[in-house]
């Protein structure tokens, strides 16, 4: 990272961008007290990451990249082993309902689809009911239905007050669901801004006026909007 | 004393452990094929195929021979030289005893011989020794004298002798080092490579609270599976635990903490699971030999001598042995109580300080 600088308000979606290899996933897991930070200072909720990790990570929730989980335990028992390690009792089915998977109680992780993962893997970061959610690329390899059912849950975490940081690869998504963008590259945040002040400074000449969707709308239209998982 | 994160944890490994059957049956394995080894191993001998040519016609020659037939360590064929010659070769005797014609004087020492094929002349050699003391005593019977000397050995402290009660608190500690270091070392290389302990580090626990919910979980398995081993011992082996249980259920479980915080050690060393095996090989192997699992460290070279006392499987057997052959009690405050101690405080703090649970980059 070099000499990077930003704020997140509370209750803002605020995404991550840029290529492989820009430092997004170096930036958050800084923020998450996972990485080092060498320079500098990283503060959440008024207490400064580096000095107070394990107080920082009372009041965050993480998705990370890979979902893996301990082998032969149901998504009820893991839900409940991340409530103890928060030292909290959880009602895992409430949270389960939260993102769509109650039927799936008694699942096992590797039994899951890839979007139920990428919803599960979220509902074990809720378990503490953070003040601050850490996404790391969460709808990547999802298919259409899958990502815009997550979209709306991640709108809903958002509504009910949750500030929401996310990294991603879909710009689409970006300009959805972030009221604020950095975006970065090689260890720099080059630019960050709401999406609309970005397009406006970066890209001023307005698209030619589209007469018709995109060609994900007809894969909508013809596949249906509810979730196949 | 533990937190509820720690207990839940432990709980939740002792439950992934008793879900997988496989693990609990290979785990079981070991115990009873160990006991049955040694139950099957410790019966009497079968007897010696021998061979017998009586060539002499004289009384003492019959009477000699008819001694050998009664003898029990021995089977014996009579029949003629060319016949057990053909069966000696084919493997069916194992040596042939052969009486000559003149063999006929008491007084002056006949000469007997022994017929063996080279092929089974290490089998011969080691029952030589039967074969000569069973000659002595058929030849004294023969000539009507008494032996002068009788050899009775006594342990000063009328302790067990035999070798299995030598060997099994050796065997103990050594399966109780390849448990432990399997149980915390190999896991956690894995639960690190698929990024297990990353999702948990995300939350406020801390290594201590994973490393001491893996010691309380292992050593609930490592009990049981010793339990079966030792009950399996006391009823088929006759073990004698001079010292009492409770004394050496409690080595064992110092000895446990010793060995799983060494696992979590060699753990975080290894990068890979390809790179756990042979570090895990290079610990245990050596002390499989120095720390005096099959023969005492008092035997071996001097110079290797200070070394071998102090490894941590050395301390354990040595623990272990005092509590099951010499009575030790587990608080006795000696050398090896001192020695298990050190390295109680050695592995923990080396456990926690290099704990790693990043991915490791190659």
């Amino acid at each position: 990272m070099d000499s990077i600088s930003f704020n997140i308000k509370a209750g803002e979606v605020y995404g991550l961008l840029g290529p492989n290899g820009a430092g997004k996933t170096s930036t958050l897991e800084m923020l998450e007290g996972m990485n080092d930070i060498d320079g500098g200072s990283a503060i959440i909720n008024g207490m400064d990451v580096s000095q107070n990790s394990y107080e920082v990570k009372k009041i965050i929730g993480v998705q990370l990249q890979a979902n893996e989980y301990f082998d032969r335990l149901n998504l009820i028992e893991l839900l409940i082993l991340f409530g103890k390690l928060y030292s909290q009792e959880i009602d895992p089915i409430t949270l389960l309902e939260g993102v769509n998977l109650a039927e799936k109680a008694n699942a096992k992780p590797e039994e899951l689809s890839g979007g139920q993962k990428q919803r599960f893997s979220i509902a074990c970061a809720l378990v503490n009911n953070p003040k601050v959610l850490f996404l790391d690329e969460p709808t990547t390899g999802l298919d259409p239905q899958a990502k815009r059912n997550l979209w709306q849950l991640i709108k809903d975490l958002n509504s009910d007050g949750m500030t929401i940081v996310l990294t991603t690869h879909n710009m689409e998504e970006a300009e959805y669901l972030c009221d604020r963008i950095a975006i970065m590259d090689q260890g720099k945040i080059v630019a960050e801004d709401t999406p609309q002040n970005l397009i406006l400074k970066y890209a001023p000449e307005p698209p030619q006026a589209a007469l018709h969707g995109n060609i994900e709308d007809v894969f909508l239209v013809l596949t249906g909007h509810e979730l196949r998982d | 004393m533990f937190t509820s994160a720690q207990l839940h944890l432990a709980k939740v490994f002792l439950k992934i452990f008793l879900r997988n059957r496989q693990s609990i049956f290979f785990s079981m394995l070991f115990p009873l094929i160990f006991t049955g080894v040694f139950f099957f191993s410790g019966g009497p001998s079968d007897p010696i195929k021998l061979g017998l040519v009586n060539m002499s016609q004289s009384d003492i020659a019959s009477q000699f021979s008819d001694l050998v037939i009664a003898e029990p360590s021995f089977k014996v064929t009579k029949g003629s030289l060319v016949e057990l010659k053909e069966e000696l070769i084919l493997g069916d005797q194992t040596a042939i005893i052969l009486i000559p014609e003149d063999f006929t004087f008491m007084e002056d020492s006949s000469q007997l011989s022994l017929i063996l094929d080279a092929s089974q002349v290490r089998q011969a050699s080691s029952i030589q020794e039967t074969l000569e003391n069973s000659l002595l005593a058929i030849e004294r019977d023969v000539r009507g004298i008494k032996p002068m000397f009788n050899l009775v050995v006594e342990d000063v402290q009328a302790r067990p002798q035999r070798y299995i009660d030598f060997l099994l608190p050796g065997i103990l500690a050594y399966m109780l080092m390849n448990l432990c270091i399997a149980g915390s070392g190999f896991n956690i290389v894995e639960y690190r490579r698929r990024g297990i302990l990353k999702r948990l580090f995300v939350t406020p626990i801390q290594p201590k609270d994973f490393i001491v919910a893996i010691i309380l979980s292992r050593m609930v398995i490592v009990l049981a599976q010793i339990s079966v081993m030792l009950g399996l011992a006391i009823m088929l082996l006759d073990i004698n635990v001079v010292g009492g249980l409770p004394s050496l259920y409690g080595m064992v479980i110092l000895g446990t903490f010793i060995f799983l915080c060494i696992g979590f050690f060699l753990g975080s060393l290894a990068k890979t699971q390809e790179a756990i095996q042979p570090i895990v090989a290079l610990t245990s192997f050596p002390q499989l030999i120095l720390s005096g699992v099959f023969f005492p460290i008092s035997s071996m070279h001097e110079f290797i001598q200070p070394i071998a006392h102090v490894l941590p499987l050395s301390v354990v057997v040595s623990g272990l042995r005092g509590i099951t052959n010499d009575g030790m009690a587990l608080l006795t405050l000696n050398s090896t109580t001192v020695g298990v101690g050190i390295w109680m405080a050695i592995s923990f703090l080396v456990a926690i300080k290099y704990f790693v649970w990043k991915e490791v980059a190659n």
